[in-house]
């Protein structure tokens, strides 16, 4: 296997067909539509990417290690309307409320990982409850409304977060580079680390990872408060800059991020995930939604296009893993 | 006499009403490969089931090198020097040979506050390793355990017991579903870890594999040893075949002794 050659080695990686499908999604937007590349489309899209990529980023650590979180998408409209709620009451500064936001995403993890762990309840039904609980917890305590929010301009808080600039004709937020740098820490840590054996062999076969002493539920938990706490984060960056706190944002992202991590070339079923193959997914679905938009499909046509894509990749994945299994 | 390796003395287990093990008692010495024969459902497995850790006891003891223990968990056993092959199921298949060797006891790369693994540490050790049990073909440790035969997923396992120096390494059916050469490979791993100086406990039906590999033969009877002292070497297989199908206890002793059984 060592001696074959480049190319054949680049093909069987789960990431080459994400790759060619966003080469070739760009290639006949473009064609379509070359505004779909200028600076300010470039920029537009960027920003909201980047903030649906932290939720997926974690969620590809969690998939890997055979569980997945139903949660996130509340957590996204739970974190904000809870930061500015306790800004707004004078409880505390916007600072505090965001570290007390992320405190309590990070229990929600816990929890969440404490019941899939320890009660061995399947991680689908534990978080679709935690969802329930958190987007309830949201509507209720703001009667459905959305909070009021202050221009956090100024705040050191939103410049680390969402402060803007430009590079050329880019405007890039600041959260691009925390996106990025999450990205590379993460890989690393998937990759390289021996945190990351250990994530892939609790999703691959748990009981042979316990049997090595590997502490499978630490894991879990671990991953489960990491998804919790980037879905808070990636919420608070998103109503810093759109100044909204509304508790019904990040209706459906929850799906809309596995969908990422799965067309990627992560396991549904666990054992196997890949960070560049998860920024590729992310870049092929919100790619796919601007584009449509751009060159004149009807936006509702959108989920049309996101499930034929869903399809085809999980048959191009399936097939590699078979190529693989039978020893190509 | 000096102490064995291993003693479980009057080991009884019970699934519900189902008695699998009534007293049992088992030894294992030093540098020694014991086969453990039996009838479908004679207790095999569960004795060494309990002996791994995978299962609890209902009564009885455990002794290694003298000292009483208890083997909570298969991570317990581990740690006390008993390692236990299954043919699929210790094994992540979709991680490297090098990764599934070092799991849980990862290299790690100074500075170590980056947790980085050393792989080339972990991937020249895991060479030298399939070297040393045998697997003549030149599979490189980055391979998957997914694209390896079962045969060679059992070498890797036997290769991890033997790196960690377990003192006693289980295997239970190793040569099921194997074909002729694979067995064969499987056969001179366990003399090999024998020779490095394990034990090795070595369940099949197959007597002739059996035979070609043990110290000293060890026969189960619905939850009962019967048998634990034939010597392969002055016994023959027809012999241990009738005590495994059972006989009174009197007619073993005689087929053990003078080797006639009155039959
Ligand atoms: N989990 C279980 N629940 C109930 N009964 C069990 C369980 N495991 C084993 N038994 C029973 O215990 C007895 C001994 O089983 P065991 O698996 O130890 O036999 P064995 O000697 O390994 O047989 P084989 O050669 O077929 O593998 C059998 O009667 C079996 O039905
Ligand atoms: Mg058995």
């Amino acid at each position: 296997m060592e001696n074959h050659s480049l190319v054949p080695r680049l093909i069987a990686r789960p990431e080459f067909g994400p790759f060619v499908l966003l080469v070739v999604e760009i290639a006949v937007f473009w064609s379509f539509n070359h505004d779909f590349l200028s600076p300010q489309n470039i920029s537009n899209t960027l920003a909201f990417t980047v903030e649906l990529g932290l939720i997926a980023l974690a969620m590809t650590l969690l998939m890997t290690s055979g569980e997945f979180d139903l949660s996130v998408g509340s957590l996204f409209g739970f974190s904000p309307v809870l930061m500015w709620t306790l800004f707004n009451s004078g409880l505390t500064s916007l600072e505090a409320g965001f570290v007390a936001a992320l405190l309590v995403a990070a229990f929600i993890g816990l929890v969440n990982g404490w019941f899939v762990t320890q009660l061995k309840i399947p991680s689908f039904l534990v978080t679709l409850g935690m969802l329930l609980v958190v987007r309830g917890t949201a509507l209720f305590v703001t009667d459905g409304f959305p909070q009021r929010t202050w221009s956090a301009e100024g705040s050191w808080l939103a410049e680390a977060l969402v402060g803007d600039f430009f590079i050329g004709p880019f405007r890039i937020y600041m959260s691009l580079f925390w996106f990025i740098a999450a990205a590379i820490a993460l890989g690393y840590v998937l990759t390289q680390s021996r945190t990351g054996n250990w994530i892939q062999a609790a999703g691959g076969n748990p009981s042979a990872a316990r049997a090595r002493g590997v502490n499978v539920s630490g894991v879990k938990i671990g991953l489960f408060v990491l998804s919790s706490v980037m879905a808070s984060l990636a919420g608070v960056i998103s109503s810093l800059r759109t100044s909204a706190a509304n508790p019904n944002s990040g209706t459906g992202y929850e799906l809309e991020v596995i969908a990422m991590v799965v067309i990627g070339g992560t396991a549904l079923t666990g054992g196997r995930g890949t960070i560049i193959g998860t920024v590729l997914g992310i870049l092929i679905l919100r790619v796919m939604r601007n584009g449509i938009v751009l060159i004149g499909v009807p936006g509702l046509a959108y989920n049309i296009f996101i499930g034929a894509i869903i399809l085809g990749m999980m048959a191009l994945h399936s097939w590699l893993e078979r190529r693989h299994q039978a020893g190509t | 006499m000096a102490e064995p390796l291993i003693r479980m003395t009057n080991i009884r287990k019970s699934y519900g009403r189902v008695q699998a093990l009534e007293d049992a008692n088992f030894h294992v010495n030093e540098r020694e490969i014991v086969g453990l024969l039996g009838d479908n459902g004679a207790g095999k497995s569960t004795l060494i089931k309990v002996l791994s850790g995978a299962v609890p006891l209902t009564s009885g003891d455990i002794f290694i090198r003298g000292k009483k223990v208890s083997l909570r968990s298969t991570s317990d056993a581990i740690a006390h020097g008993i390692e236990t092959i299954y043919q699929d199921s210790a094994l992540v298949t979709q991680l490297s040979i090098a990764r599934n060797l070092f799991l849980g006891r990862e290299p790690i790369k100074p500075p170590r506050f980056l947790n980085r693994m050393d792989q080339e540490a972990m991937n020249t050790v895991a060479r030298d390793l399939l070297k040393q049990v045998g697997i003549s073909k030149n599979i490189p440790p980055t391979t998957p355990i997914g694209s390896l035969s079962g045969g060679e997923r059992q070498a890797v396992a036997i290769a991890r017991a033997m790196h960690f120096d377990s003192d006693l390494i289980i295997l239970d059916e190793p040569t099921n579903n194997l074909g002729v050469a694979e067995t064969q490979g499987v056969l001179s791993f366990v003399r090999s870890a024998r020779d490095s100086g394990h034990s090795c406990i070595f369940i099949a039906h197959n007597i002739h594999h059996v035979f070609q590999v043990v110290d000293r033969i060890v026969v189960m009877r619905r939850g009962k040893v019967v048998a634990d002292d034939i010597d392969p070497k002055t016994t023959s297989v027809a012999e241990v075949e009738r005590i495994i199908t059972g006989m009174s206890d009197k007619e073993i002793r005689d087929a053990i002794t003078d080797g006639k059984p009155s039959h």
